[in-house]
């Protein structure tokens, strides 16, 4: 990479390598990339889904499982409707000295209420979806939970998604 | 996980703030913030960063032409903290 401005460095330099080495296989690695899929209809009129790492779930429902030694493969619907008030985070593998005082930091689900409302995004999917990020296994975590919130994400209809991997 | 929506022909973008890890995962789409972990949009309170960043990406999904582009945010973390403090000074959250 020769791109050396601010904009190009992550704050947190060598995570790839340093999770690796402390948890030999943890981390995924490709050698291709997958096809593009392209948008059916303008952003106007699409119904765009969130999926987050975040831990982020409603209170009331089962806390994902941070200290099980191979992660949790489980996800939660979240609403997205719900105001950050309804939420919680049951996670332990980022700072949450942020999301603590805004969850629209790791979970902007006031932000996309407000585009969705605006008309700049046609419509929000009924469910957000969240899994927390610390899993051991990513072969058996690409087979089970990647499957089942794929699929999820599709019986919803969405016909966009925007990913955030915490 | 992006790549099983994908696959599904739903179109994906991800905020990222890990550019190795990214270059590893090889997502469809993504978007890099120079931002703490867990911070992916911002700062508390500041809406208009938070609503920059999911523009951006949702721009990078309408303009992407190669899988595996990744855009950049013209931001800092320095600038993105200052400009916090002073929304949070405005708000009175902050003396």
């Amino acid at each position: 990479m020769t791109d050396n401005s601010d904009a190009a460095q992550q704050l947190r330099p060598g995570l790839w390598q340093t999770i690796n080495e402390r948890y030999p296989g943890s981390m995924i690695t490709k050698e291709s990339y997958v096809s593009l899929a392209r948008l059916r209809k303008p952003l106007r009129e699409s119904r765009l889904t969130f999926v987050s790492t975040g831990g982020v779930q409603p209170k009331g429902t089962l806390p994902f499982d941070t200290v099980h030694p191979v992660g949790d493969y489980t996800f939660r619907r979240v609403p997205s409707h719900l105001k950050p008030a309804d939420l919680e985070i049951h996670q332990l593998k980022y700072p949450t000295a942020g999301a603590m005082r805004d969850l629209n930091v790791i979970f902007p689900i006031e932000r996309l209420q407000e585009l969705a409302a605006e008309g700049i995004i046609g419509s929000l999917a009924p469910n957000f979806f969240s899994f927390i990020g610390y899993n051991m296994n990513p072969e058996a975590l690409e087979r089970t939970l990647a499957e089942d919130i794929a699929e999820a994400v599709e019986a919803d209809g969405a016909d966009v998604a925007l990913l955030s991997p915490a | 996980m992006q790549r099983a929506i994908e696959h599904r022909g739903i179109p994906t973008v991800s905020i990222s703030v890990a550019l190795d890890v990214t270059e590893h995962a090889k997502p469809p789409r993504a978007v890099f913030v120079p931002f703490m972990m867990g911070h992916h949009f911002g700062v508390p309170f500041h809406a208009e960063l938070q609503r920059r960043i999911i523009l951006e990406a949702l721009t990078h999904i309408e303009q992407a032409k190669e899988s595996g582009e990744v855009c950049r945010v013209a931001v800092t973390w320095a600038e993105a903290r200052r400009q916090g403090i002073e929304i949070e000074k405005q708000l009175g959250l902050k003396t």
